[in-house]
């Protein structure tokens, strides 16, 4: 038998831009903005597919991609990402990252699939902030993948001609 | 004069199924082509009949395929062509081929496609004619030293534009001499990927003007006239996101003398069938000649709406040589019209393609709505091909009243699968200068800090969708308490089958 785990009471669900919204086991539909409770449903049904009733309104609900506790959540077509934390994980999130150095090192990736028309910078190359790194062209239109830090290209992960993917990794560069 | 029996439409998507419309109510034929990307696409379905390509293996689109598209026409027994927008729609070439076969093409002669479509040619014919212009290098530029002398004598910034180019691509600002080198190898590089033709050319650069086109009009009997302009100052990286029409920037005298402007060089090519003509206005009210579009545009529904003239109607009678019953004096601009481009891009990462397969997708159907598009649900979004969804275009009697129009016809379009521009209008909707209508084509890169806005509440469900998801992944069987597998990934899919169960 394994022994009965202590209930938790809270959840916490933390934004990408540090934002902490608290909400009280057993989840009920209800939101609390500015002192005021509101109430929110989740459905999901045939014509509208998954969706928030809230005041009398309908709103689009999608859950883009989760992995673990991190849930990206497209709500009325705009994204928000969070990470779900019990107290308890908190604290030792906590710990952890007092724990760990800053990183010193960038990886540009690619922000969209696309075909690379050209790689401006060598590895070992200086790079100033803004400076173009490669051209990626997607969908009929060139983007300059520009660098937003200055430093040392390190790696160069792709080459003029080569197809890429969403996230594959362009360049790595060693932050000054 | 024959009236058109079959139209072979040589493109895709929303343009597709808009000459398709418009051809079933003339009571004309139309042929559309299947490719191998998108064969169930929603144009098919408007067509009488399907040509099948197999251009699986095609090196390039069959809708750029010059001798594909004349030899279907043929096989189909078409006898015209419409070739929409964008793909060989100012390609003189294709124009020519159609003539050679005897097929009439819906749009200018060949003649008038290339000497507007090439920008040296265009500059010249409109110094003859005595048409405003910005200063600018006579032809084409050799090299970066030619570049450099060039923009010494006209003055910094300067813009380097592609000869045959258009859509925004192959232009390059250049603020100062040492930019120079650089700039023009990344321009002539993207002009010669995208229009085949390395050559630009360097003009004055116009600080913060607007963007103001005027429809034309003409007929193969020396008719011309120009149905008002269009306002399309809201543009990203020179991609235009929304049109209006008419423009909050001109008065009555400003619009003739544009007006009267733009039939100038129409006449000077001999211009027949719908074209637009492009100008900037800048801040003291000059306008300067930009160039000429020799097609139809993507934004002509607010002309169409403001007018009540369908244009692609009026492409078509010109095209087997009916004289044009409309005069400069019988047009009217009545009320206010605003097009949005719904395009499949993620706005918070800076409008990157988000290309995907459409789940849901449905629009408002009121009075004063109008929706082109050539995606329903179960369609791709590919990104081989633009990233267009839909134009939602709203009228109302003044610009004011079609704002608030715009802004509740926003909130009712529901699209699930991918993401869209929608939050970008329905912030933009709620912006002073927006409203104001002061706006230049700088306004959405410099005085826009953020392409989206949402509100406290809508953050706080997203946090309590998340919180909520969580505890459904997490609860176990048995007891009120949460497990954590924090090693499991969780897959939308499986997430998605889960809130079914709630």
């Amino acid at each position: 038998m394994t022994p009965q785990k202590p209930a938790i009471k809270k959840l916490y669900a933390l934004s990408n831009e540090g934002k902490k919204f608290a909400f009280n086991l057993p989840l009920k539909n209800v939101i609390r903005v500015n002192g005021r409770d509101y109430s929110v449903e989740l459905r999901e049904d045939e014509k509208y597919g998954v969706h928030v009733l809230w005041k009398n309104r309908r709103y689009p609900v999608e859950i883009v991609r989760t992995k673990q506790n991190r849930y990206e959540i497209l709500f009325n077509d705009i994204s928000h990402t969070f990470n779900v934390e019990t107290p308890v994980s908190m604290q030792r999130k906590r710990v952890l990252g007092s724990d760990r150095k800053k990183s010193s090192a960038l990886i540009v990736k690619a922000p969209m699939p696309g075909k690379i028309i050209d790689v401006l910078v060598r590895e070992g190359a200086e790079v100033m902030r803004g400076e173009a790194l490669v051209i990626l062209e997607a969908m009929k239109m060139q983007n300059e993948i520009q660098s937003v830090v200055s430093g040392t290209i390190t790696r160069i992960g792709v080459k003029a001609g080569q197809n890429v993917m969403k996230d594959d990794v362009l360049a790595e560069i060693n932050i000054k | 004069m024959k009236k058109l029996k079959r139209i072979l439409i040589a493109n895709r998507g929303e343009i597709a199924v808009r000459i398709m419309r418009t051809a079933c109510k003339m009571g004309i034929e139309t042929v559309a082509v299947r490719t191998a990307v998108e064969p169930d696409a929603m144009y098919l379905t408007f067509a009488d009949i399907i040509h099948e390509e197999d251009d699986e293996l095609a090196e390039i689109p069959v809708f750029l395929d010059v001798e594909k598209l004349i030899a279907i026409a043929l096989k189909t027994k078409c006898d015209s062509v419409h070739p929409g927008y964008g793909f060989l729609a100012e390609n003189a070439w294709f124009a020519e081929k159609c003539r050679d076969n005897k097929i009439i093409f819906i749009g200018p002669s060949p003649d008038a496609i290339y000497k507007m479509g090439n920008k040296p040619v265009a500059r010249q014919i409109a110094l003859k004619h005595k048409i405003p212009m910005a200063m600018g290098t006579p032809g084409s530029v050799a090299n970066e030293d030619e570049a450099v002398r060039h923009a010494a004598r006209i003055g910094y910034p300067v813009i380097i534009k592609a000869a045959s180019g258009g859509g925004g691509r192959g232009m390059r600002i250049v603020r100062q001499e040492s930019e120079m080198e650089k700039m023009f190898t990344l321009a002539s590089r993207e002009a010669e990927k995208a229009f085949n033709d390395p050559s630009v050319f360097i003009e004055k650069y116009i600080e913060n003007p607007k963007h103001i086109e005027f429809q034309v009009l003409g007929d193969t009997h020396g008719n011309i006239i120009h149905l008002g302009e269009r306002e399309c100052s809201i543009q990203r990286k020179h991609q235009k996101l929304l049109e209006e029409a008419p423009s909050p920037a001109l008065d009555d005298e400003l619009r003739a003398t544009m007006g009267e402007t733009a039939v100038r060089i129409a006449q000077a090519v001999g211009y027949y069938s719908a074209g637009t003509v492009e100008f900037l206005l800048d801040s003291d009210r000059n306008f300067y000649f930009m160039e000429m579009n020799t097609r139809i545009q993507v934004e002509h529904p607010v002309t169409e709406m403001i007018t009540g003239i369908d244009l692609i109607e009026q492409q078509i009678r010109i095209a087997y040589g009916e004289e044009l019953t409309l005069k400069q004096a019988d047009i009217r601009l009545t009320g206010w019209a605003i097009e949005c481009r719904i395009n499949a891009e993620d706005v918070q990462a800076g409008f990157a393609p988000a290309p995907g397969r459409i789940e849901k997708i449905s629009f408002p159907e009121e009075p004063g709505v109008r929706v082109d598009t050539g995606v329903r649900p179960g369609s791709s979004i590919v990104a081989s091909y633009d990233s267009m969804i839909a134009k939602l275009i709203v009228t109302g009697k003044d610009r004011h009243d079609a704002v608030i129009n715009m802004k509740k016809a926003l909130d009712k379009v529901w699209i699930k699968g991918t993401k869209t521009t929608l939050p970008f209008f329905r912030m933009l909707m709620r912006n002073h200068t927006f409203q104001e209508g002061t706006f230049t084509t700088a306004f959405i890169e410099k005085n826009l800090d953020r392409y989206h806005c949402s509100s406290e509440y809508e953050e706080t469900i997203s946090a309590w969708i998340a919180t909520k998801l969580f505890t459904e992944e997490n609860l176990s069987s048995n007891s009120s308490s949460i497990s954590f597998d924090q090693g499991r990934d969780l897959t939308p899919w499986l997430l998605r089958k889960r809130l079914t169960q709630f």
